[in-house]
């Protein structure tokens, strides 16, 4: 529960405008969505777990509503039933409050918090993953963050692949991601000597999972099968466009970034800025999403925390002044 | 700059000195000063000494960029960080302790426990079917079962000198426990190049024992 007045509200404002002004030059067309639907709605479009985390509540017949926890589940839809026929690409971009519960004291403790969100729907491949990219880039250094942000990309199939090669029941395949995500190296070590299969132990040097195009070639010194192969080589040509854009600096490909595996289907990313103490931004590529309404289509897109980058931009100006 | 946050306590020394052999350092003047937040002798450090129950908040919002803590801590804030090494320091068990080691096949109703560590408490027992009441006391949990407050405990465990003393016994141990190096998300990715000197320095130490 936050206000933000004057000066705050300002800045706030201006971060929002320059990022929809962004969005706008790409050809990203707004969209407001309803702040309230039917609780169904989120939970077939973000999974129920995520979709717990929002606030529910009933309506008069009994149906279970919720505030919406995110827009991208609404923007999904709307492409496989209101616009179905539009021509592909679809190009959609918004400003908009979503709510979620939190635990307390969790360092993300706002309940809610407005996200600036973009949404390619309808075409594969790199030129789509680098465009959202790029986009993320742009609106970054319009806020003049370019030397305080990195960017962190991988491909989950790189996890998928070594995970199904190693025929991990559901409870493994979970404490696998578990270890890896929070990066245990010691816990994870235990694990994969369990297996005959080397594979795993590409995830192993945890102090090397981040980096440039090195981790990629880390990676494939012990993945061999051929679904890991095939995201490893479509994240380093991924790697070679941002290269080619000058933007390496920028960004970093983290193989440990599997939080959110039930969701994404290939790219994911995440934004870090510097003075924020969590990440401020996140999204990737979501090909399973749409077909849960009904029409199955490549989908990729992210979204940015307004309120977490107005915390941050207010503080660097109250520093200057 | 790396902001170090320690947790205060029994934890504290062995931290110290791990992070001295890695080549982290405070000088005696500093070691023996009662300020909060100290420098390193190379200036590239700031540790902060803050409760163990607090490590994981400071670090968890990026007050801190990483933090030496007991695993128990972390099970209970069940804060989002990444661990990326077990110090193998302050090694003790959390474990279930009552006075009469047949009370969890005997009593079949509710069973009161005390603790400090009210979520693993909870996980615990709800992981295996077993309701019971939780109280939630912040010391000399030891006490409870002896005046009728609770059924049994859950509390870390040393030597278990505390427990005997009382008239306790282990009935089953939860976890073993041990300090770990603990990193903020966000300082992971911004600030690699420190932090994974840092990490790399104390893994050094940690499996290559005391090189001086």
């Amino acid at each position: 529960m936050r206000y933000y007045i004057g000066a705050e509200a300002r800045l706030r404002r201006t971060i929002e405008d320059t990022a929809m002004a962004v969005f706008a030059e790409w050809s990203y067309e707004e969209v407001i969505t309803p702040s309230v639907d039917y609780y169904d709605l989120f939970e077939q479009g973000m999974g129920q777990a995520e979709a717990q985390r929002g606030f529910r509540f009933t309506d008069n017949d009994g149906r279970l509503l919720a505030l919406r926890p995110d827009v991208t589940s609404s923007v999904a839809r709307m492409a496989a039933t209101l616009l179905s026929e539009r021509s592909r690409p679809l190009r959609f971009c918004y400003a908009a409050p979503v709510f979620r519960q939190q635990p307390q004291s969790h360092a993300e403790w706002r309940r809610e918090n407005t996200q600036l969100g973009c949404e390619l729907i309808g075409t594969n491949g790199h030129a789509a993953d680098l465009e959202v990219l790029r986009l993320a880039a742009e609106i970054l250094s319009r806020l003049d963050l370019q030397a305080s942000y990195v960017i962190t990309i991988n491909n989950v199939e790189i996890f998928n692949g070594v995970a199904a090669q190693l025929d991990l029941a559901p409870a493994q395949r979970e404490q696998l991601r578990r270890l890896i995500d929070t990066r245990e190296s010691a816990e994870l070590q235990r694990f994969i000597d369990g297996f005959s299969n080397p594979e795993g132990r590409a995830f192993l040097q945890t102090t090397q999972l981040t980096g440039k195009r090195e981790v990629l070639r880390a990676a494939r010194e012990v993945i061999t099968n051929s679904r890991s192969v095939a995201a490893l080589d479509s994240l380093e040509e991924l790697w070679s466009e941002i290269e080619s854009l000058g933007l390496a600096d920028r960004f970093e490909i983290d193989l440990s970034d599997v939080s959110s595996l039930d969701y994404y289907t290939g790219l994911s990313l995440k934004v870090f800025v510097h003075g924020a103490g969590t990440s401020v931004g996140r999204g990737g590529r979501y090909d399973g999403l749409t077909g849960n309404f009904g029409r199955a289509e490549p989908a990729v897109g992210f979204v940015l925390n307004l309120d977490a980058l107005t915390e941050v931009l207010a503080r660097r100006m109250t520093n200057v002044s | 700059m790396i902001t170090i946050a320690i947790a205060k306590g029994r934890m504290q020394d062995d931290a110290l000195a791990l992070l001295a052999r890695a080549g982290v350092r405070l000088d005696e003047d500093a070691r023996n000063s009662r300020r909060l937040a100290l420098d390193d002798e190379s200036g590239r450090y700031r540790f902060i000494f803050v409760k163990p129950a607090d490590v994981p908040v400071y670090v968890e919002h990026g007050i801190a960029d990483c933090g030496v803590v007991g695993r128990d801590v972390l099970l209970e804030s069940q804060a989002d960080l990444l661990l990326p090494l077990d110090l193998g320091i302050a090694r003790c068990r959390m474990v279930v302790a009552a006075p009469d080691a047949e009370i969890m096949t005997r009593s079949l109703g509710m069973l009161r426990v005390a603790t400090k560590y009210s979520q693993i408490a909870a996980a615990h027992f709800g992981s295996r079917g077993i309701p019971v009441e939780i109280i939630q006391l912040s010391g000399s949990v030891e006490l409870a079962p002896a005046l009728g407050l609770a059924d049994l405990i859950v509390d870390l465990v040393e030597t278990g000198r505390t427990l005997r003393e009382n008239g306790l016994t282990v009935v089953e141990e939860i976890v073993e426990s041990t300090g770990r190096l603990v990193v903020n998300r966000a300082s992971y990715q911004l600030k690699t190049e420190s932090i994974t000197e840092l990490v790399k320095a104390l893994e050094a130490v940690v499996n290559g024992g005391p090189p001086a």
